[in-house]
């Protein structure tokens, strides 16, 4: 440091201007990106879609708000069978604050945990049982059978 | 807030909840390009003449920092709080509930493993000034009237920082392989261990032994290269990151502690990929072996493309090529410390916070020892995944730069002039292949 000649300092001043340039342009390029949509706008937005799409066929026992909410929220057939469950670790997009179905289907009763924050434990019965869920925190969230030791899904939920 | 009711099952992965949404590939692609064309732009037009010189580099620190830092009262304060942190948390550790709020895991998984990254950075050595086992040994010394420093025999100038390097790829085996890394019983086993074999180790060799095998103080004094706080003649000295960073002595076993460092924190990125998940469940072999061996070949992995990248040049009379991994292993530590930062981010604030509210209650009764119990845990970065995103490829970009110009440096002191600029091309594809490598993980994982 102590022995900079002018030479080498303009070739410092030179380098310092490019890194600052091309570490800005890697900034500025994704400035453009939108942030994430907050849960209301992207929920609200997605409800009245969902809601003028299904008015049409839809009896009016419910009200408007709940029966728009339930096609809005996906679902997600999970099968146990013994030592395997399907699906096997596949991705899965997710909605912050729209609920989420699981339907499964089990040959024994067991437990499902989801590894959201806070996590959350879902048990289920041999048969069919539909379970909810929602999760309320941008994240990769893991949904794990506790008994298989096994990764179901993986809900990259935003 | 943020106490998992799991009461004591065990967890098929790590603790906490959700991890980091995968980085856009956009993102990840003007990341690496960024660093392909800062790397090619530093090695064209960077200083011919190396800058760094541990002998003459920096500036004294002010008189007082210099005095405060050097004194008794100070050196004692960090050294009663080490010890007092090491029987707070033992208690919870020994006397404690099982389970996933007692804030013994969250201490060593993220205080003591990822905390003291920042932490070194900022401020320097933390763990040699508050480790446990050098205030043991210290006190032991004192009593028998030995001299700490000293042991028995000499440190065998030979092992290097082998021994850390293995006691790293201990701890990253039981945080990402080992099947029970959240229950109390093992961890705790594990660091008894760990503090046995210091002692010994410490009684044996002395402080040397604490400088070259303690995994956490290895780990430590490698960040603490990139602050910009040095040492020389028993003084205080500021000076750049980067020159701070030339002066770390190289000795065997330097590419094997960075190795383990980055390769075992890109496993914990692939092995939350969805083709390893996928194979890994759906294969017949045995999933504990096959998480063995991809850690071990992640690591092991690292460390040849290092020492290819390192030794594939023309060497002046009287440099043994062998000796080039370690000599330029220090270029490695900023890629390390920008792909810590991004893998770790979230986890080390949202986890850090959920460990202060723990730590008011170590025998999880509903204590609230410390006063910290109630507060809340701000979830602020996994709700801003943009800002999040952009903040790891910028991390690992600039910690990338900051390695190609130690090397380049490195290089243009060791090489003989006509290998000079060829012969930092290897080394550089390595890095660019590891920045590459970690972007691409942190975009598919």
């Amino acid at each position: 440091m102590t022995r900079t000649t002018p030479h080498a300092r303009r070739r410092t001043s030179t380098l310092a201007v490019i890194l600052v340039i091309g570490l800005g342009s890697l900034l500025a390029g994704c400035g453009e990106d939108a942030e994430p949509t907050d849960p209301a706008t992207s929920s609200s937005a997605t409800s009245s879609e969902s809601s003028s799409e299904s008015s049409s066929e839809s009896t009016s026992e419910t009200p408007s708000e709940s029966e728009s909410a339930a096609p809005a929220g996906q679902t997600i057939d999970i099968t146990f069978d013994g030592d395997t469950v399907t699906p096997n670790g596949e991705r899965v997009d997710a909605t912050v604050g729209e609920p989420i179905t699981l339907a499964v289907t089990a040959d024994a009763p067991g437990e499902i945990h989801v590894h959201s924050t806070p996590e959350q434990e879902l048990a289920y019965d041999a048969g069919t049982t539909e379970l909810s869920l929602t999760i309320d925190q941008p994240g990769l969230v893991d949904v794990e059978s506790h008994d298989l030791d096994m990764v179901i899904v993986q809900l990259e939920v935003r | 807030m943020g106490s998992p009711a799991t009461g004591d099952r065990i967890l098929a992965h790590g603790i906490g909840g959700a991890k980091d949404l995968p980085i856009p590939l956009e993102l990840a692609i003007a990341g690496a390009v960024a660093a392909l064309v800062i790397s090619f732009t530093v090695l064209a037009i960077a200083w011919r003449t190396p800058r760094y010189d541990a002998a003459t580099s920096g500036r004294p620190a002010p008189e007082w920092l210099d005095r405060l830092t050097s004194s008794t009262p100070w050196r004692v304060w960090w050294r009663v709080f080490g010890m007092a942190a090491l029987l707070y948390v033992g208690w919870a550790a020994v006397a404690g509930k099982d389970s996933l709020i007692n804030p013994f895991l969250g201490v060593f998984y993220v205080y003591v493993w990822v905390a003291i990254v920042p932490l070194s950075v900022f401020f320097g050595p933390v763990w040699k000034a508050i480790s446990p086992s050098r205030t043991i040994n210290l006190l032991l010394a004192r009593a028998s009237g030995g001299d700490p420093s000293t042991g028995l025999y000499t440190y065998p100038a030979r092992l290097g920082y082998w021994p850390a390097a293995v006691g790293l790829f201990a701890f990253v085996w039981l945080e990402l392989v080992y099947p029970y890394s959240t229950q109390v019983g093992p961890v705790r086993l594990w660091c008894a261990a760990y503090l046995g074999i210091m002692l010994i180790g410490g009684a044996l060799f002395g402080d040397r032994f604490f400088e070259r095998a303690d995994p956490f103080e290895v780990y430590s004094s490698l960040a603490a290269k990139l602050s910009i706080w040095g040492h020389r003649d028993g003084r205080l000295l500021v000076r750049s990151p980067l020159a701070n960073l030339d002066s770390l002595v190289a000795a065997p076993g330097l590419v094997g502690v960075v190795s383990v460092l980055f390769g075992s924190t890109a496993f914990d990125s692939f092995k939350d990929s969805t083709p390893w998940v996928k194979f890994i469940q759906s294969t017949d072999l045995s999933v504990d072996l096959l998480d063995n061996l991809a850690l071990l070949g992640f690591c092991v992995g690292v460390g040849l493309v290092l020492a290819a990248g390192t030794m594939a040049t023309g060497v002046g009379e009287g440099v043994d090529r062998r000796t080039l991994p370690d000599v330029f292993a220090h270029s490695v530590v900023p890629i390390i410390v920008g792909y810590i930062v991004a893998h770790y981010l979230t986890y080390l604030v949202e986890y850090g916070q959920t460990t202060l509210t723990q730590l008011s209650d170590p025998m999880s009764r509903g204590d609230n020892l410390l006063g910290t119990a109630d507060l809340t845990v701000n979830y602020w970065l996994s709700y801003h995944p943009t800002f999040l995103a952009r903040l790891k490829v910028v991390a690992v970009v600039v910690g990338h730069v900051l390695g190609v110009i130690a090397a380049h440096d490195r290089a243009i002191r060791l090489l003989p002039a006509k290998h000079q600029l060829t012969g930092q091309l290897p080394l550089l594809f390595a890095m660019v292949g590891f920045t590459a490598g970690g972007l691409y993980l942190l975009f598919a994982a």
